[in-house]
């Protein structure tokens, strides 16, 4: 397994170069890291004069880093409630333990969110792609994905278009507030305080909710 | 003439609040959100005052998304009107407040009308009005807009704010 | 206890910070505050930017820095955030100062609102309500008992052969007694068509309307109806402003305004004008067609394909957002007979200030058309595209009326059945024809108000010559395999 420092740098490197589009990365303060080494060692990067360069094989691996990292965040906000500014100091710890299927646990367990926190995209892992199977395990899942009778509070919204999350802003479907899912076909019909509306389900998988049982 | 606008969400009762205090018949009153789409207006005299009194097409917030909301807002800040009613469904006050926030945040004169008390008080709601006041800065008014219930007290609270205000 | 300047809700830090700087650029006098001015430059408002813009000429591309690094700072749209703040102080506020027991099993009003959100139990409903509201209630009782009072007792019986006498002896001249009393007079045709026919259809669908939207049905009919209206371009939303649009066109595309997208607005008229039927136009369709059931059937039929697939088509053609459906489901309330009884009135009040100068104004441009044989020659044009769709030439009468109402139009066609001159077939292919046909003026003019110049004329141009082609192809499929109606 990769030590912490090495995760940092992988994780760093697929943000540069995945998410900003710099192509190599400046070598700089790193040369001595032992970190360095070991990716180096394991084939996952090569390095030049001064410049990092990811490999294919390093790809992944810091695929996955990123993954674990913004599902932290995920679960210290939503479930955990950690307050906003220590998110990052415990993520940053906690994300190293989320290793070989409790990642995908804990991913399924947040409904497989798509964005982190800060609205970064989180890479999908396999318990995304398949078949949506559910464990009896479920905290936060988007409205799409409840029955009908289940009760919760609106964790987060989330969705690619403005306009979208504006519709549901405006009806008051915000955070903290309290929601029952009624009926999910042929639209989705819920209620919020004494009101009920319904949706279509575009909207819907843009409302994640935190489950009461 | 002094202009008071009424403005709130959908299918809150704002015409039927409307043609309760011009006692006509000029808005159209469904059971269903956005029935207005004109503006109606109508003229009243409230205590030593005379009104033109404005109901707008329904609005979630002051940052408008549809073309409705866009004309209700135009009213709203159109300087001729001294004030607004701010009307919203009892049941759903925790909702519906921001808009009052809203509202004030601008700058504007606000009576909050807590309409369709029936209802809530049915669901086991309750509201304690002179708390609410004391919250917001505002006068608040319980209405049962459908049966006229509290619309005496409504246009008392709106003369003694116009005279404060003028 | 009042106070003049209102307690101010607080925003997160970094928020606050920027409001301040943009309040302090904001040098001129606006209308509301501005710090609810910044707020609202924050969630990117179209309308205040530009007004912003116009106003602070020289602070303009400051106030636009600071806003884009506050949208910088936050990964979610401004709104989102703020709207968060704001909520928190309602919730708090709510929290102090009510008080909520829940003392209720389900009523029996949400168990019927929860049957009839059902979608199997759903689509049985919405035939019951279609069935005995329009078709029995203002067809059966509108459409046929009410008129034939009125047309025939009333108006055949009394009002003409009066007027018509009183005319004769009062006024010499044979071209004014024409306009009054002639075959397409004020009094004759204008007034009898106005009140014996339209008002009665009218005032029946406006009663059953009004009654079906105070009970709260229409919201759960859109939310039912959302899937398949997605297939042709429109949301559920739109199902209120189509519904109406069997009572009146015309009020119904001004109604259009509720839908959220111009592309939703576009296609939704564009249905309206083409393959909507308004009240009166679809009573009298159903007094031509009464005795046909077939008919009846092959008319549906052709009016339902040409509006999912003109709908489909369209949802194709047209650019723009797609549709997304959002709406609130009002409480299920049992409508009072007296704000049912004004609202029909105060609607029917509408109708007729927007129509009745139609009708006289269509008399009277007939009247001129007569007698400057305008009429005549554009009934002669009419009758080339009547003949292409198989009907006599007679019928281009009942087109041309079709200009001015889309109901005097299909009123015209009753006057041709009761003297016999249309089979089974060319009933049916002239009913469809006209029901496709171009809007009436007041729709027409309404389609201009709403959507522009250009769109409103595209569309009335579309509507007219896809009106006749699909009058044509009718006809042709008809007389091939050897129909007869």
């Amino acid at each position: 397994m990769l030590s912490e420092g090495a995760e940092e740098i992988l994780e760093a490197l697929w943000v540069k170069i995945e998410e900003q589009g710099n192509k190599p990365i400046e070598l700089a303060a790193n040369r001595d890291n032992p970190a360095i080494e070991e990716l180096i060692r394991l084939g996952l990067i090569r390095v030049d004069r001064d410049h990092i360069y990811l490999l294919e094989k390093g790809r992944s691996q810091a695929l996955g880093c990123v993954r674990r990292h913004r599902l932290a965040e995920r679960l210290m906000v939503d479930i955990l409630d950690v307050k906003k500014k220590n998110i990052n100091e415990v993520s940053c710890k906690f994300e190293h333990l989320l290793h070989k299927g409790l990642e995908d646990n804990v991913c399924t367990l947040l409904g497989h969110p798509k964005v982190c926190p800060h609205g970064k995209p989180i890479p999908r892992g396999k318990c995304c792609l398949g078949k949506k199977y559910k464990i009896p395990l479920k905290f936060v899942a988007s409205l799409g994905e409840l029955d009908a009778g289940d009760k919760g509070v609106i964790a987060y919204l989330q969705s690619k278009d403005k306009n979208q999350m504006q519709k549901l802003i405006s009806i008051g479907a915000l955070p903290g507030i309290s929601i029952t899912l009624l009926q999910k076909f042929p639209s989705y019909v819920f209620q919020i305080g004494q009101s009920q509306f319904a949706i279509d389900r575009e909207l819907a998988e843009s409302i994640y909710v935190r489950l009461i049982k | 003439m002094k202009k008071i606008a009424i403005t709130g969400s959908p299918n809150v009762g704002k015409s039927v609040l409307f043609n309760g205090l011009t006692h006509t018949y000029n808005a159209v009153v469904s059971n269903y959100p956005g029935t207005t789409v004109e503006v109606t207006s109508g003229k009243v005299r409230i205590g030593s005052y005379e009104f033109e009194i404005v109901d707008t097409p329904g609005m979630y917030s002051l940052y408008p998304i549809t073309e409705e909301e866009k004309v209700a807002r135009s009213i709203l800040l159109d300087r001729s009107v001294c004030l607004i009613l701010h009307v919203i469904d009892a049941k759903n006050l925790e909702r519906m407040l921001g808009l009052t926030m809203q509202l004030q945040e601008a700058g504007l004169n606000v009576i909050l009308v807590l309409n369709i008390m029936d209802e809530a008080r049915k669901l086991g709601i309750s509201i304690d009005i002179d708390a609410l006041e004391k919250e917001l800065g505002i006068p608040v008014a319980a209405t049962v807009s459908t049966t006229g219930e509290g619309l005496d007290s409504l246009r008392g609270k709106i003369e003694d704010y116009v005279r404060k205000i003028s | 206890m009042l106070e003049k300047f209102p307690k101010k809700i607080g925003y997160e830090d970094p928020l606050e910070i920027r409001l301040s700087e943009l309040e302090a650029l904001l040098l001129s006098d606006y209308r509301i505050s501005k710090r609810a001015l910044s707020i609202l430059l924050l969630q990117e408002d179209r309308e205040m930017m530009e007004m912003v813009k116009g106003r602070e000429k020289e602070n303009s591309p400051r106030i636009f820095e600071i806003i884009a690094a506050a949208q910088q700072h936050y990964h979610q749209p401004l709104s989102y955030i703020i709207s968060q703040c704001r909520q928190r102080e309602a919730s708090r506020i709510a929290a102090k100062v009510m008080s909520f027991e829940p003392q209720r099993t389900a009523t029996f009003k949400e168990r019927l609102s929860k049957i009839m959100m059902n979608p199997v139990i759903g689509a049985p409903i919405l035939l019951a309500v279609l069935y005995y509201g329009l078709y029995k209630f203002v067809g059966g009782f509108g459409a046929g008992i009410l008129v034939d009072f009125l047309e025939n007792k009333v108006f055949d019986g009394y009002v003409n052969p009066f007027m018509i006498r009183l005319v004769d002896s009062v006024i010499p001249f044979k071209l004014l007694r024409e306009l009054l009393t002639g075959q397409y007079g004020i009094v004759t045709m204008g007034i009898r068509y106005a009140v014996g026919i339209i008002l009665p259809i009218v005032a029946t669908f406006f009663f059953a309307f009004a009654v079906v939207e105070d009970t709260g049905y229409l919201p759960r009919l859109a939310m039912l109806i959302d899937r398949l209206f997605k297939k042709i371009g429109l949301s559920g939303r739109a199902v209120i402003p189509l519904v109406l649009g069997f009572g009146c066109s015309t009020m119904a595309t001004m109604v259009t305004r509720t839908l959220p997208s111009k592309r939703e607005r576009i296609i939704a008229t564009l249905l309206l004008a083409l393959a909507v039927p308004c009240s009166a136009q679809m009573g009298v369709i159903l007094a031509l067609l009464g005795d046909k059931p077939m008919g009846l059937v092959v008319w549906l039929g052709i009016i339902m394909a040409v509006f999912l697939f003109v709908g489909f088509l369209a949802a194709k053609i047209m650019p723009g957002e797609l549709p997304s459906f959002y709406m609130e489901i009002p409480p299920l309330r049992f409508p009072q007979l007296s704000n049912v009884l004004r609202k029909t009135a105060s609607r029917l009040k509408w109708y007729f200030l927007e129509i009745f100068p139609l009708f006289i104004l269509a008399s009277i441009f007939i009247w001129i058309g007569q007698i400057t044989r305008l009429f005549y020659f554009s009934v002669r044009i009419l009758e080339y595209p009547a003949r292409w769709i198989g009907l006599p030439k007679e019928s281009a009468v009942a087109f041309l009326f079709g200009f001015f109402r889309r109901d005097y139009g299909a009123a015209g066609l009753y006057d041709l059945k009761k003297v016999g001159l249309l089979t089974g077939n060319q009933l049916v292919v002239a009913c469809i024809t006209l029901t496709l046909f171009l809007p009436c003026i007041a729709q027409l003019l309404m389609n201009i108000k709403e959507r522009g110049m250009r769109m409103g004329a595209a569309i009335s141009v579309f509507v007219l010559f896809f009106s006749f082609s699909i009058g044509y192809v009718v006809n042709i499929i008809l007389t091939l395999a050897n129909v007869h109606l």
